[in-house]
C-alpha cells in the first residue's frame, strides 16, 4: 500500500529540530563556493536544500573514511573485531543518485562473507531522500543511469512541491518517524496532481546525457579494452585519486595496523584506498599490475560499467557526476563514454 | 631491560621539528614512558650512548658528512626527521646557485672561513631506516614511525598525492579557489594538514615518485598558471631531489 504524506514547508524546521533532539541528523550543508558536505544539523536553516552532490557521498556514514575494525594483543595473539557504532543517524536530503549508490553498496557488502562493520552502521541509519526537480549541473548523467527518479532505498522520500513536501514512506522506520513527528498530513488530490506534473516535467528536462543507450553501455566498454581513449586519459590524469574517493560506489580499502606505545596492543584500521594511487596495484618486488595511469583509468571505468554488471547485474555508475566535477585534469565521464562509443561504431 | 635510548641530533635546520616534539604536550609523557632520551639539545644537554638516532637537518658541510657517518655507525636505527633531513628541505635552495657565489653572498668577507658543499638529504649520504617527512613533522606520523622503529617493523611513507587525504577530509579544492597548491604532486601522510587550515600545500613532504608531468602541465595551463611558479614553489623544499636522480641511492628509499 502506498503511503503518502505532506509536510508543510513551514514545518520543515520543526521537523529537523524534533529529529535532532534524539538522533544525529546529517544533511548537505554549504562548504565554500559550489561545494557541499553532509554534516550534522540541528535546524532547517543549516541545510542546503538546493545543492549539487556533496564532495563525499553519504557512503561515509556506512563505511567511514578511516575506521577501526580490530583490536589486538600480539603477546597473547588475540584479535577482537570492533565496530565503533554511533547512535541512530538520520541522513536527510539524499538525492536519488546517492540512494542508488547506497543500494549498490548494500548489495556488495551483503555478499558472504558479509561486511559486519557496514551492516552494523547500516542498521543505525535512517535515509530520507530528496527529489531533484531539475538537473544539479552539467556533470550529472542520472537520466541515462535511470537514477533521476526515486527507485527505493529510502525510509522516507521528499519531493518539493509549491507549499509542501510530498513525502513517501518507504519503510517501517520511515513510518515511525512520521508518526512520532505528528506534523505530517494526508495529501489531497491537488498535491498528488502537483507531484504527477513534476514527474511529467522531469521527463521533458532529463534526457539521456550520452549518445549510448543504457543497455548498450556494457557492450561499449567491453569492446573498448584496447581503445586509444585510455592512453589519452592516462596522459592527462595526475593520479590524485579524487575520482574514486568521491565515488558513491567505490569501496576499496587498505588495512593498517598500528601499535600502542607499549608495543604489545594496538588496533587495525581500514582506510579508503584508490585504484588510481601509485601503490594500489603494487606487489612484492615493486612490480605493479597497473603501472600506467591510462590502465588505472580504464580499470576505474570497467569497475563501473562491465565487472559489476557480470557479478550483480547492475551498473556501478549512479550518474551523480562527482568524478567529472572533481577531476583535476577535467576528465569527463560523459565525454569519455561518447568518445568510446564513437570509436567502437 | 631498559627503554631504548633515543638521541636527537640536528644538522642544518631550524630545530623546529624538535620543538614540535617538545610541544607535544601530554602525549609526550606517554612517549617518554617508552623511550629514554639521551640527547636532545632543545631541552637537555646530556651526552651518552644511544640505540635510535633521530636526525633533524640536512647535510651541508664536509664536517656534517663526517659527523653523520659517525652517528650512523653508532646507531642501531636511524630516523631522518623533518623536510631538511628527508628531502634537503629549504636548505636545498642553496643548490640553485654556484657554491662560491652563494657563500660569498651569505658570509661576505668571512666567506673563506665557511666551507660548504651542496645540500643533501640524510639518505643521500648514509643509509636511513625510517623517514618522517614534513616541515615541520606531523606529530601523529612521528609517533607512528617511532613505534614502528621501536617494534622493528617497517614504515612506508605514502607515495600517493596529498589530494587523497584532502578529499577524504572534504576540503574545498584550492584550485577551485584560484590558488596554486602542490597537493597533486606531493606525498601524503600529513592528513592534508595545511589545507585543513586553509593554506595551500607547499610540497614539504617531497614529490611522489612518479609524478604525472604532462598531466600536471595541462592542469596548470587550464588554470592559467605559469609552470615556473610551480617549479619555484616545488624547489623551495625539493631542490636536493636532483641527487636522487643523479646518484646511486645510498640509503633505503622510504
Amino acid at each position: 500500500m502506498e503511503s503518502f504524506y505532506v509536510l508543510k514547508k513551514s514545518d520543515l524546521d520543526r521537523f529537523i529540530r524534533q529529529l535532532s533532539r534524539s538522533r544525529k541528523v546529517v544533511a548537505p550543508v554549504s562548504r565554500g563556493v559550489k561545494n557541499f558536505v553532509f554534516a550534522e544539523v540541528t535546524s532547517a536553516a543549516q541545510i542546503s536544500i538546493q545543492s549539487i552532490p556533496t564532495i563525499l557521498p553519504p557512503k561515509k556514514y556506512f563505511m567511514p573514511q578511516c575506521e577501526k575494525i580490530q583490536e589486538f594483543n600480539r603477546e597473547i595473539h588475540q584479535w577482537n573485531p570492533v565496530v565503533e557504532a554511533n547512535g541512530e543517524v538520520v541522513l536527510f536530503g539524499v538525492h536519488t543518485c546517492d540512494l542508488a549508490g547506497i543500494q549498490f553498496l548494500n548489495t556488495v557488502m551483503d555478499v558472504v562473507p558479509r561486511d559486519v562493520n557496514y551492516a552494523v552502521h547500516k542498521q543505525k541509519i535512517v535515509v530520507i531522500g530528496l527529489e531533484c526537480n531539475d538537473y544539479c549541473d552539467e556533470y550529472a548523467s542520472c537520466r541515462v543511469m535511470k537514477n533521476h527518479l526515486p527507485n527505493g532505498g529510502y525510509d522516507l522520500f521528499l519531493t518539493e512541491l509549491k507549499d509542501v513536501f510530498m513525502v513517501h514512506g518507504g519503510s517501517a522506520a520511515g513510518e515511525k518517524i512520521v508518526k512520532e513527528a505528528g506534523i505530517f498530513l494526508k495529501p489531497d488530490a491537488a498535491h498528488k496532481k502537483e507531484l504527477e506534473d513534476i514527474r511529467k516535467k522531469k521527463e521533458m528536462i532529463f534526457k539521456d546525457e550520452v549518445n549510448v543507450k543504457r543497455e548498450d553501455l556494457r557492450g561499449v566498454f567491453e569492446r573498448s579494452v584496447q581503445s586509444d581513449v585510455w592512453e589519452n586519459l592516462g596522459g592527462r590524469c595526475v593520479a590524485c585519486g579524487n575520482c574514486t574517493n568521491v565515488c558513491p560506489t567505490c569501496y576499496c580499502f587498505d588495512i593498517k595496523d598500528e601499535l600502542d606505545l607499549n608495543l604489545k596492543t594496538g588496533c587495525r584500521t581500514r582506510i579508503w584506498d584508490s585504484c588510481q594511487n601509485e601503490e594500489f596495484a603494487k606487489v612484492a618486488g615493486g612490480e605493479s599490475f597497473r603501472h600506467n595511469r591510462g590502465q588505472r583509468q580504464r580499470h576505474r571505468f570497467m569497475r563501473k560499467f562491465t565487472y559489476p554488471v557480470g557479478k550483480f547485474s547492475v551498473y556501478a555508475c549512479t550518474g551523480c557526476g562527482r568524478c567529472s566535477r572533481t577531476c583535476m585534469a577535467k576528465i569527463n565521464l560523459k565525454e569519455t563514454i561518447n568518445e568510446l562509443a564513437g570509436a567502437v561504431k | 631491560m631498559g627503554n631504548p635510548r633515543v638521541a636527537f641530533f640536528d644538522f642544518s635546520s631550524c630545530e623546529g621539528c624538535q620543538l614540535q616534539v617538545a610541544n607535544m604536550g601530554e602525549d609526550l609523557l606517554a612517549v617518554l614512558g617508552a623511550i629514554d632520551v639521551v640527547e636532545f639539545r632543545e631541552v637537555m644537554s646530556e651526552k651518552g650512548e644511544y640505540d635510535v638516532a633521530v636526525i633533524e637537518g640536512s647535510i651541508t658541510t664536509s664536517h656534517d658528512v663526517e659527523r653523520i657517518k659517525k652517528i650512523r655507525a653508532k646507531a642501531k636505527v636511524l630516523i631522518a626527521y623533518g623536510s631538511c633531513a628527508t628531502t634537503g628541505g629549504v636548505n636545498g635552495m642553496k643548490n640553485n646557485f654556484e657554491l662560491d657565489d652563494i657563500r660569498n653572498y651569505v658570509y661576505q668577507k668571512a666567506a673563506k672561513y665557511f666551507e660548504t658543499i651542496p645540500t643533501r638529504a640524510v639518505h643521500q649520504v648514509v643509509p636511513v631506516d625510517y623517514s618522517v617527512n614534513g616541515c615541520p613533522v606531523y606529530l601523529p606520523e612521528f609517533v607512528k614511525v617511532l613505534k614502528c622503529a621501536l617494534a622493528g617493523i617497517p614504515y612506508k611513507v605514502p607515495d600517493h598525492a596529498v589530494c587523497v587525504e584532502c578529499k577524504l577530509n572534504e576540503n574545498e579544492c584550492m584550485y577551485d579557489k584560484g590558488l596554486t597548491c602542490l597537493g597533486p604532486v606531493t606525498k601524503a601522510g600529513c592528513n592534508s594538514w595545511c589545507v585543513n587550515n586553509n593554506n595551500v600545500c607547499y610540497g614539504c613532504r617531497g614529490m611522489v615518485t612518479n609524478p604525472a608531468e604532462n598531466g600536471a602541465k595541462d592542469i596548470l595551463a587550464k588554470h592559467d598558471i605559469p609552470i615556473e611558479w610551480v617549479e619555484n614553489k616545488m624547489n623551495m623544499y625539493n631542490k636536493a631531489r636532483e641527487f636522487d636522480k643523479k646518484e646511486e641511492d645510498h640509503g633505503k628509499k622510504c
